[in-house]
């Protein structure tokens, strides 16, 4: 018999814009406990792998993986770290269930960016170091050479003006942006009714953290930042801890919890290369395509009852429901005027609020738009519930510069009625 | 106002600890990297390479082809000018901390010319509302005798 694989629990943090209360470890305890005790398991004996989900410059460590088992209860059992977006952790769980090795499987991930004080540079970091990092300017100092550490030290970057003529990676957001309005034909006030939908969806999660209500022109009047990105085309960045408990789905069974099959997931990953690389968000279709056949859904369009996309930018929320195969290039637009996007429309998008109106929380996106879809299904969604909903997908994105995405394919049952 | 202009963002008024990472990188240019910045220190011109077996010229050279995944001999490299159409353009306002930069600085894709590849770079313009899009431009170089054999030996693309 095929193995099944299903969530039994889920956990989170609420998303702060800061979270200076709590340490990086005792929010992802928080996280972990609350989807161990939501499956209602003992995480010391009854998870038999642990995943999270971090990249070492994001949280200021390096190897990471080093500072994870105790507070999401791994600590001398089979532990790992996937550096990537929580779908791509989700898809490794998944695959460890299915050789039968193990039944339990806890994921996570998180993003205590706030802690961090060099995030532009840690995104210029990600560039090419060779031909496109230095586009933005470079930081001048003593030349380190040789085994010793250089007797001019340098100093830390925070607060020095001298050193502050680096120009935000973000610029490469409104490269894709012009290049997704010509092409497609979107406007840029297309785009700001995103921002104004996810920001009044946000009004009813009471976890999101950048919920607002707006009309289009507050949006088309914020300032243009990185042309034609505006201020408010941005979510801002947000800290919060998901963590997802999968197992095989004769657990759920013994333990008597409702299981939200993952019937499918995919992930891609385009070329580094700014000077070869398409700007279509050819990682989305790639990665939804692997997770289409998986679940075995031919057309995607009607499939979903609810869909969540990376809308970290707001033109990418149009961008992806196209590059997913829900709309022709140019149509996403049409859908969200024609009011299809909204809560009570035929594709239901981005009702958590999404990345505009929670926050941006870096890796941990995958896992917050999961998290989103599965509370749906459960029916928990309280005052944004979608009515009935048995289909849901779940798109994220690694953020600029990065052309990595993933897609995950949740249901109420163990095949998707296709 | 709006609630999220409302809410804290300066986590260094929590208690809290300093830390950083005294890191410096060299990265090797490699040897397709070394070939193309010895050629633009003595010349004028961009270096490219073409893929024998699909027909895509690479730009930045490399020596595979990422789609055919063969290598790329040195015969099928070739030179062409230092020069391009602007694809797509921004104008960036911020540095990497979020703030203000002193200048707007106009950043650019540029399509190399006799190439299948592009390049990022500042485009010197005065018109700052003008659409740029399709516009030819030519690499600036520094002057010979001040080219270090790095990207920065491209000053910016100046609108022809
Ligand atoms: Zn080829």
């Amino acid at each position: 018999m095929t193995r099944k694989v299903c969530v039994i629990g889920v956990g989170n943090t609420d998303f702060n814009s800061m979270t200076p209360d709590v340490s990086w470890k005792e929010f992802m305890y928080e996280a972990c406990k609350k989807a161990y005790v939501d499956a209602g398991i003992n995480p010391r004996e009854d998870v038999d792998s642990f995943i999270t989900c971090a990249e070492d410059y994001w949280e200021g460590f390096s190897i990471f993986d080093e500072f994870v088992p105790d507070q999401i209860g791994a600590v001398l059992r089979p532990c790992c770290t996937v550096c990537g977006d929580g779908i791509q952790g989700l898809a490794s769980a998944y695959m460890q269930i299915m050789t039968g090795l193990v039944d339990t499987v806890a994921v996570e991930s998180h993003s205590k960016i706030s802690d961090a004080l060099s995030y532009g540079d840690v995104v210029l970091h990600a560039m090419d170091p060779i031909y496109e990092k230095p586009v933005a300017g470079q930081v001048e100092r003593e030349r380190f050479s040789g085994p010793s550490y250089p007797e001019k030290s340098p100093k830390p970057l925070v607060g020095k003006t001298d050193e502050k003529g680096r120009v935000h990676p973000y610029y490469i957001a409104g490269l894709e942006m012009q290049h997704y309005l010509r092409s497609t034909k979107t406007t840029e006030e297309q785009c700001a009714s995103v921002v104004v939908k996810n920001k009044r969806n946000a009004y009813d999660n009471p976890m999101a953290d950048y919920e607002c209500s707006l009309i289009e022109d507050d949006v088309m009047q914020s300032e243009y930042l990185f042309k034609p990105v505006k201020e408010l085309d941005i979510s801002p960045l947000v800290d919060g801890a998901i963590c997802f408990v999968l197992a095989e789905e004769g657990v759920a069974k013994n333990l008597g919890v409702e299981p939200i099959y993952l019937n499918g997931f995919g992930y891609s990953s385009e070329t580094p290369w700014f000077s070869s690389r398409g700007m279509d968000a050819g990682y989305a279709t790639m990665a939804s395509k692997m997770a289409y056949k998986m679940a075995g859904i031919k057309d995607p369009k009607g499939a979903f009852d609810i869909i969540e996309v990376d809308d970290r930018f707001s033109y990418k929320e149009l961008q992806h429901i196209e590059a997913l195969g829900l709309a022709k290039p140019g149509e996403a637009a049409k859908m969200l005027e024609n009011g299809e996007l909204e809560k009570d429309g035929k594709l239901p998008t981005n009702i958590s609020g999404g990345s505009l109106g929670i926050g941006n929380c870096l890796e941990a996106t995958g896992l917050q738009r999961s998290l989103e879809i599965v509370t749906q299904l459960r029916g928990f969604a309280g005052k944004r519930q979608v009515k009935n909903p048995e289909v849901g997908l779940a798109q994220s994105w690694r953020g600029i510069p990065s052309g990595t995405g993933a897609a995950a394919i949740f249901s109420r049952y163990p095949e998707v009625k296709a | 106002m709006m609630t999220f202009f409302e809410k804290q963002t300066n986590p260094l008024d929590q208690a809290h600890h300093m830390g950083n990472l005294m890191v410096d990188n060299m990265y090797t240019s490699g040897t397709a990297g070394k070939k193309f910045f010895t050629h633009l220190k003595e010349n004028d011109t961009f270096l490219a390479s073409r893929c024998k077996k699909c027909g895509t010229t690479f730009f930045p050279p490399r020596l595979y082809c990422e789609d055919c995944f063969i290598e790329i001999p040195e015969e099928d490299w070739k030179e062409v000018p230092a020069q391009g159409t602007v694809r797509l353009f921004t104008i960036a306002t911020l540095n990497t901390f979020g703030e203000k930069l002193d200048e707007p600085k106009v950043i650019g894709m540029i399509d190399i010319e006799g190439t299948d590849g592009a390049m990022l770079g500042y485009i010197e313009t005065d018109e700052t509302n003008k659409d740029l899009i399709g516009s030819k431009v030519k690499a600036v170089l520094r002057e010979k005798k001040d080219r270090e054999g790095t990207v920065k030996d491209i000053r910016y693309f100046q609108v022809l």
